[in-house]
C-alpha cells in the first residue's frame, strides 16, 4: 500500500519536496516506517549518520493529529508526519 | 478564554497591541504579555535570521491541552491567554512567540506565563533553522517531543 510521510524541521533536508512516498506492506507499523526512511537514507544519502540520528529521536504523527507509538499500524494512504526534536519559541 | 493562531510571516506579523486588546478586561487585575525575539548570536555564532517551520494543526492542539492543563496543574481557571506563535522566516528583533495572559492576581499571571512558554518548548512542534553570518544555515537539535504514547 502507499502512504505519504509529510517532512517537519530538520527532515525536510531529506527530500526538495515536502513529503516521502513509500510503498509499504499492509499492516505495516510506524516502526516500519522508521526502517524504511533509514533504508532510504542509506542509499540516498550514504548512511548520513545524522539523518540517520533524526530518525531514530523523531516521533510520529497520525493523520487525525496524534503522536502515535511504534506499534501503531497505518491504513492505506495514510498521511504520517515525522516530528523530529523540537524547539520552538 | 483562549486564543490561538499560527501566523505565517509571508502575510503579516505578530502584533502586541491585538494580544493587549484580546486580553484585556475588567475581570483581571493583572497582566503579563511576553514576546520571543530573534537575537543575533547562538552557539558563538552569529545569526542574521531564523526560519520557523511548524506542524499546525499538532501546535495548535498543544496550545489547547496546555491551557487545559492549566485548569488542573495551576489550578489557575479564571483567565484570559493569546498565543500566537510565527512561521516562516523572520530578520533580527521579529517577534516569533506573543503569550498574553490575564488573571486576577499577579502571582497567577506570573506563574501561568512561565508555566505555557515552558510546556510550548516541550510539547508544541515548531523548529527553527538558524541563518549565520558566513551564509550557512543549521536547524537546530531540540528535544524529542512529550507526548502520551497511545
Amino acid at each position: 500500500m502507499k502512504i505519504k510521510i509529510e517532512l517537519y524541521g530538520a527532515s525536510r533536508d531529506f527530500s526538495n519536496q515536502s513529503f516521502l512516498d513509500f510503498e509499504v506492506d499492509k499492516n505495516s507499523t510506524i516502526k516500519d516506517i522508521r526502517n524504511k526512511l533509514i533504508d532510504y537514507l542509506d542509499e540516498k544519502f550514504s548512511g548520513n549518520e545524522n539523518y540517520k540520528k533524526i530518525v531514530n529521536s523523531s516521533a510520529f504523527c497520525s493523520a487525525d493529529d496524534n503522536i502515535v507509538s511504534d506499534n501503531y499500524k497505518i491504513t492505506s494512504n495514510e498521511k504520517i508526519a515525522i516530528i523530529p526534536p523540537i524547539g520552538g519559541g | 478564554m483562549l486564543h490561538t493562531k499560527i501566523v505565517n510571516s509571508k502575510d503579516t506579523k505578530l502584533l502586541i497591541n491585538q494580544a493587549e486588546n484580546f486580553i484585556s478586561s475588567s475581570n483581571f487585575g493583572a497582566s503579563i504579555i511576553f514576546t520571543g525575539t530573534v537575537r543575533n548570536q547562538n552557539n558563538n555564532q552569529t545569526v542574521t535570521g531564523i526560519t520557523y517551520d511548524s506542524h499546525d494543526e499538532l501546535v495548535i492542539k498543544s496550545f489547547k491541552e496546555i491551557y487545559n492543563d492549566s485548569d488542573q496543574k495551576l489550578n489557575i481557571q479564571d483567565k484570559s491567554v493569546f498565543i500566537e506563535h510565527a512561521k516562516g522566516y523572520l530578520e533580527l528583533g521579529e517577534i516569533s512567540i506573543i503569550i498574553a495572559v490575564a488573571c486576577k492576581h499577579r502571582d497567577e499571571a506570573y506563574v501561568l506565563s512561565r508555566y505555557i512558554i515552558e510546556e510550548i518548548k516541550k510539547r508544541s512542534p515548531i523548529w527553527k533553522k538558524e541563518h549565520y553570518a558566513n551564509n550557512e544555515s543549521a536547524w537546530l537539535k531540540g528535544n524529542p517531543i512529550l507526548h502520551e504514547k497511545n
